[in-house]
């Protein structure tokens, strides 16, 4: 994204797809609106030239204000027009880019989307595209407008006198020096600013999340050292910043519309000559002072592009997200046998940040084999290259003797149930989300297989049975319940390869059982690879894969490995002390199991 | 919006005065942008004069008028700079003021406060919404008096010179205001479905985001997305909606004061050909009529930033009314650390009680485990302890005082807790463990990190204790921070150790050097163990076993095997566990 960085604007414009039209049409009656809005100019001016020509009466005078007023009602009329059509033009970018997003997050690697904090997402999603809509909708119209109309003005001065034109556009040239020193290190500045913000209130965000640590250790705010500091260097980086741009600041506003400085001087000067009429000059006094506002608003815009420019860049970097190949091809297959050979990885691609280095790894169709290994040996990592959250560095994954990536990600997520101590429910009814599974399993089915998963007693204590929402069930289901739910929709899916990541990990100690039986229900007959911190419930695995700093060290059955690998050994026996500790004591007790 | 605009100028509180003075300067600022129209207008009269009488025009009036709109600039960015000076920063000096502040607030109302109330919700109040107000508050209130201010002081002229022509523009005004009042009502009735939208939203996008693995290993892709499209969908219709109420209002006000200006043009041509009123002032009225109201225009729109910093206040505002937890509380030394829970009920809403009639003691120096079914109130137990939550009835004494009579600050003196759920912030290893004591020194932070069996792994980091917690690079593992957290605890050093033992996904090598871990932080303490393993359990001085909200049983592992009962099951089940097979 930095090679390349595209032009934030043209970024905006890829996504007004639909309304098109309709931002064209907004674009054109704001136009118009400037158009209309000339006309009340024009009628004073006649009305002036009445009274210098000394022939004014009631009646043109009448009239005059009569065509003013039909000029600021066209104006007003096809500003609101162009006002409406800018923001739902604006809105429908919001949801393509929402919509966009979503997609993208679909297709990219899930290593990629799971490496996030679900809140920054959901942030960026919601709230950082929301911010790009009222500089958006307003710029449409409004600066569009804003600056053809000077430009308009401009161009209609140098057609009365070309020494008037100039004249106009002395004020606005002078406001460029104090400008150009306020822009001279904005961009640097801004971005400084921005930066500033954030972590001022990143830090916030996660004062409020780590309340309980807050209100357990921390004697005041202001102990907490991080907080204050980064409170206080926000103001002070921002005020730095501020007053250093006050001076040039309130220099440019004070000349920019100042346009009369050099029409009045030299329009008197030319009148004086006799080469510009007193009702020209009256009417370059006029133009000159409509100019004022929206030489003003111009400026506040381009505070507002730059808040725009950020929303859009953060969005940009999410739509950016590497995607995963699809052949989208189904190969039809013999066998699942799964194969990692030679597998290198890592997450970015380099040697130099490789988490797992040459692994060769067969295990055969119908199988058990259990991964264990202390934490940060690659475990997991294995597990989720077998199931393409990421792909392989070097070497190859393969199922049935096909490569994973000449699979399509259809048929890939259809050989494999991947259950993941993640128990999280959707917002439906239990009895969907179990069904999520299979769609078109029938109700009978959905229960059978929560029956199989030890589920049907606890959801058949709930008032509404099976068609309880989540939601509502949430707060009263443990987290083995849920869990339950879970390895209960795997068991619906039926997939061939089932992978179990360290899924019996947040399980109450009294529903183990039932949880054991559930798994046992998912994994018979399927090809089964379980990551377990408990070596106990592993030790009957027909192979055990020991990985260390993402290497494998060894590999056998569990008798095999007490014998000759020293760091499962070692690993066995922190175990079994483990169980047996105490914590009056301190002291580990060694027993038989 | 003069409430608003009341509530900013209140929360400027001690600066109030640099506020005020700079609305003085900006009016003579604004002051300052009329001269060189009202030159204009006095040029022009002047150079139609000449024109009438057939003579020159004076080369002094071509001078007058280039240094009088040169002064005017100079003194017009005296005075906008001055009034910058004295009010741009209010903003950021209070709002950093105030952050402070919210952090202690937060940190003295009742854990519940944050279940109770939506907590993004509460995020984007004290982020967001305070960096608006910070931003905007002090410019909305110049652009409201400065807007006001100069529309008076222009009427005041008019009715010198030309009542009609005031009483035009003040009803010109009038009618604005009242489509201004439209707009307002409006956004009002709409805040709360637009609210609503976007919460719909937020919520669609964290479910679509928290399912993504899910939908994805079930090739369901089809079901979430469908749901995030019509959120946002909805999310725009509703906005559209909006838009299209509002937008005949704001056209309405915009006509209004344009209808308004035309009229001014009207009744002062009409009063000039009457000989009421000079030429030189009809051109000056006329030149102004076109700025006449601009002022009033910015104020429309800066009442759109002040419906968003109206809601931003309200936020602040019902957060720093939250009742703290220790208003009443005092500094108190507890004798003892003796715990005792008297007919102790609680619940988290009022309706339902999560903990009933307990009774119970916890002598000082002694073990006692808390066992029972998940969900059967053993962490809210704990919570009650360190006062995260008031009793509903009954009470709970530590030395035989009521926690109510303590600070927060004094109580949680006495306690040091290690959460199920590791919390680490994202800051250097030191500096978490610190957080523990803020006063220590390096040589302590090693030694509780050495007690904590942390110390190995730290320094195998590349950047050791200054490894920052959380980024790429440096992930820990679920058992690594664990320890570190039970260094923090460790440093703390208090009397009493509150533990919720996590059974989570520790490494088995893990598993042993945070138990070895626990044991050095817990030597001579008063402590109340959340307890899943066996052995834990077993050689506790006292196990209390909570099922269904009440104490079911209570004695040690001996007495409580020989009973019928929970216990009982619990440790059968229990051990048919630790026998798993696959």
């Amino acid at each position: 994204m930095v090679h390349q960085k595209e032009n934030w604007v043209k970024i905006l414009l890829s996504f007004t797809g639909s309304c098109r039209g309709k931002l064209g049409l907004s674009v054109f009656f704001a136009v118009f609106s400037v158009a209309g809005g000339f006309i009340p100019f024009w009628a004073v001016y006649q009305i002036l030239r009445l009274f210098i020509e000394k022939n004014a009466d009631l009646n043109a005078v009448l009239i005059w204000c009569l065509i003013g007023t039909a000029g600021y009602f066209i104006r007003i009329v096809f500003f609101g027009i162009s006002t409406i059509l800018a923001h739902i033009s604006a809105y429908t970018i919001l949801d393509n880019i929402r919509s966009e997003i979503a997609d993208r997050l679909m297709q990219a690697s899930l290593g990629e989307v799971m490496g996030r904090r679900i809140g920054s997402l959901k942030n960026m999603i919601v709230d950082k595209v929301e911010e790009i809509e009222p500089p958006l909708a307003h710029m449409i119209p409004e600066l569009t407008s804003n600056l053809l109309l000077p430009v308009a003005i401009f161009i209609w001065m140098l057609c009365l006198d070309w020494r008037m034109g100039l004249a106009v556009v002395i004020a606005p040239l002078l406001s460029m020096i104090p400008m150009g020193f306020l822009m001279r290190n904005f961009n640097s500045q801004y971005a400084a600013y921005m930066d500033a913000n954030n972590r001022v209130n990143s830090i916030i965000v996660e004062y409020i999340e780590g309340i309980e640590v807050v209100k357990a250790f921390n004697q005041s705010t202001s102990s907490y050292e991080k907080f204050a500091e980064a409170v206080q260097s926000f103001k002070d980086f921002t005020l730095a910043w501020f007053q250093g741009t006050w001076k040039t600041m309130n220099l440019m506003t004070a000349i920019m519309p100042t346009t009369l400085l050099g029409v009045l001087p030299v329009g008197l000067l030319l009148a004086q000559s006799g080469s510009l009429s007193p009702t020209e000059l009256a009417m370059c006094v006029i133009l000159s002072l409509s100019i004022v506002g929206p030489l003003m608003k111009a400026i506040t815009f381009i505070n507002e592009a730059k808040s725009m420019e950020y929303a859009v860049e953060a969005a940009n970097e999410l739509l950016h997200l590497p995607v995963l190949s699809d052949s989208g091809k189904e190969i039809q297959l013999t066998n699942t046998d799964i194969s990692l050979e030679d597998v290198t990885f890592s997450y970015d691609g380099t040697p130099e940040n490789q988490v797992l280095h040459h692994i060769h790894l067969f295990m055969p169709q119908g199988s058990f084999t259990a991964l264990t290994g202390p934490s940060g040996s690659g475990k997991s990592t294995v597990a989720r290259l077998i199931s393409r959250f990421w792909d392989v560095t070097g070497g190859f994954v393969s199922i049935g003797g096909k490569n994973v990536k000449e699979l399509s990600i259809r048929q890939l997520s259809e050989l494999i149930s991947f259950v993941t101590q993640d128990n999280f429910l959707f917002d439906c009814s239990l009895k969907e989300n179990i069904r999520l599974g299979n769609p078109n399993a029938t109700d009978e089915e959905v229960y059978a297989a929560a029956k199989a998963a030890s589920c049907d007693e606890f959801i058949s204590r709930l008032e509404k049975g099976y068609d309880t929402s989540a939601g509502d069930a949430g707060k009263r289901l443990s987290g083995g319940e849920k869990q339950r739910i879970a390895i209960a929709r795997a068991i619906l899916k039926n997939a061939p390869i089932v992978i179990l990541d360290e899924a019996t990990a947040f399980t109450d100690p009294e529903n183990e059982d039932k949880i054991q039986k559930s798994i046992m229900a998912l994994s018979k007959g399927k090809t089964l690879l379980v990551i377990a911190h408990r070596l106990s419930t592993i030790q009957n695995a027909d192979q055990i894969v020991v990985l260390d700093k993402g290497k494998i060290v060894d590999c056998g059955k569990q008798a095999e490995l007490l014998d000759r690998c020293a760091l499962y050994k070692s690993m066995w026996e922190a175990h079994i002390g483990a169980r047996n500790w105490s914590v009056g004591e301190g002291k580990e007790v060694v027993r038989n199991v | 919006m003069f409430k608003t605009m009341k509530r900013i100028i209140r929360w400027a509180g001690k600066y109030q005065k640099r506020l005020w003075l700079g609305a003085v300067f900006s009016f003579f600022s604004s002051f300052m942008t009329a001269v060189p129209t009202m030159t204009a207008a006095y040029a022009l009269d002047q150079a139609i004069q000449a024109y009438w009488r057939n003579s020159r025009i004076e080369n002094t009036l071509i001078w007058q008028s280039l240094w009088i709109i040169v002064f005017s600039i100079a003194f017009n960015f005296l005075f906008s700079y001055l009034k910058a000076v004295l009010q741009e920063s209010i903003g950021y000096e209070v709002a950093s003021g105030q952050r402070i502040h919210l952090g202690d607030i937060l940190k003295r109302v009742p854990l519940g406060y944050f279940s109770r109330n939506n907590v993004g919700e509460i995020l984007t109040g004290v982020t967001t919404e305070l960096s608006t107000l910070e931003l905007q508050g002090m410019k909305m209130v110049d652009v409201i008096i400065n807007g006001y201010a100069k529309f008076i002081a222009i009427l005041l002229c008019f009715i010198w010179f030309s009542p009609a022509a005031a009483f035009i523009s003040a009803a010109g005004v009038i009618l604005s205001a009242l489509a201004l009042s439209g707009i307002s009502k409006n956004s009002e009735r709409t805040a709360g479905v637009t609210h609503k939208s976007m919460e719909a939203m937020s919520s669609a996008a964290i479910e679509y985001i928290r399912g993504l693995p899910i939908v994805k290993s079930f090739g369901q892709e089809g079901v979430s997305i469908e749901r995030f499209h019509e959120a946002s969908r909805a999310l725009k219709d509703i906005h559209i909606k909006i838009e299209k109420g509002y937008t005949p209002f704001n056209c309405l006000h915009l006509f209004a004061l344009k209808l308004a200006s035309m009229g001014i043009v009207l009744v002062c041509a009409w009063q000039t050909l009457q000989g009421q009123i000079s030429l030189a002032y009809f051109l000056m009225f006329v030149l102004f009529s076109f700025v006449l109201f601009g002022s009033v225009e910015t104020i429309n729109e800066a009442s759109h930033t002040l419906g968003v910093i109206d809601s931003a206040m309200d936020k602040l505002e019902s957060l720093e009314n939250v009742k703290y937890i220790d208003e009443d509380g005092s500094d108190i030394r507890p004798d003892s650390c003796d715990i005792v829970f008297e007919n102790v009920s609680f619940g988290y809403e009022a309706h339902s009680t999560v903990l009933k009639d307990l009774n119970f003691t916890i002598p000082q120096n002694t073990t006692t485990a808390i066992v029972g079914p998940s969900g059967s109130g053993k962490s809210t137990l704990c919570n009650l302890i360190a006062r995260f939550y008031d009793v509903n009835s009954g009470k709970i004494t530590l030395g035989g005082r009521d926690l109510r009579e303590f600070t927060c600050d004094s109580l949680l003196k006495n306690i040091s807790m290690v959460f199920q759920n590791v919390y680490l912030f994202r800051d250097t290893i030191r500096n978490n463990i610190k957080f523990g004591s803020p006063d220590a020194t390096e040589a302590e932070i090693v030694a509780a990190a050495k007690a904590a069996c942390c110390h190995d792994f730290i320094m195998a980091l590349p950047q050791g204790y200054d490894t920052i917690v959380g980024e790429s690079g440096s992930s820990l593992s679920g058992g690594e921070k664990q320890r570190i957290s039970i260094a923090r605890a460790m440093l703390k050093n208090a009397p009493i150790v509150i533990l919720d033992e996590a059974t989570a996904s520790i490494d088995p090598e893990n598993e042993h050097l945070i138990q070895e871990a626990i044991s050095a932080l817990t030597h001579g303490k008063t402590i109340i163990i959340i307890a899943h393993r066996l052995a834990t359990i077993e050689k506790a001085d006292q196990i209390l076993v909570i099922d269904g909200g009440t104490v079911a049983q209570k004695g040690t592992h001996e007495e409580l095997l020989r009973q019928e009962g929970t216990y009982r099951k619990f440790i059968a089940i229990r051990e048919k566990a630790e026998g798993w097979r696959i």
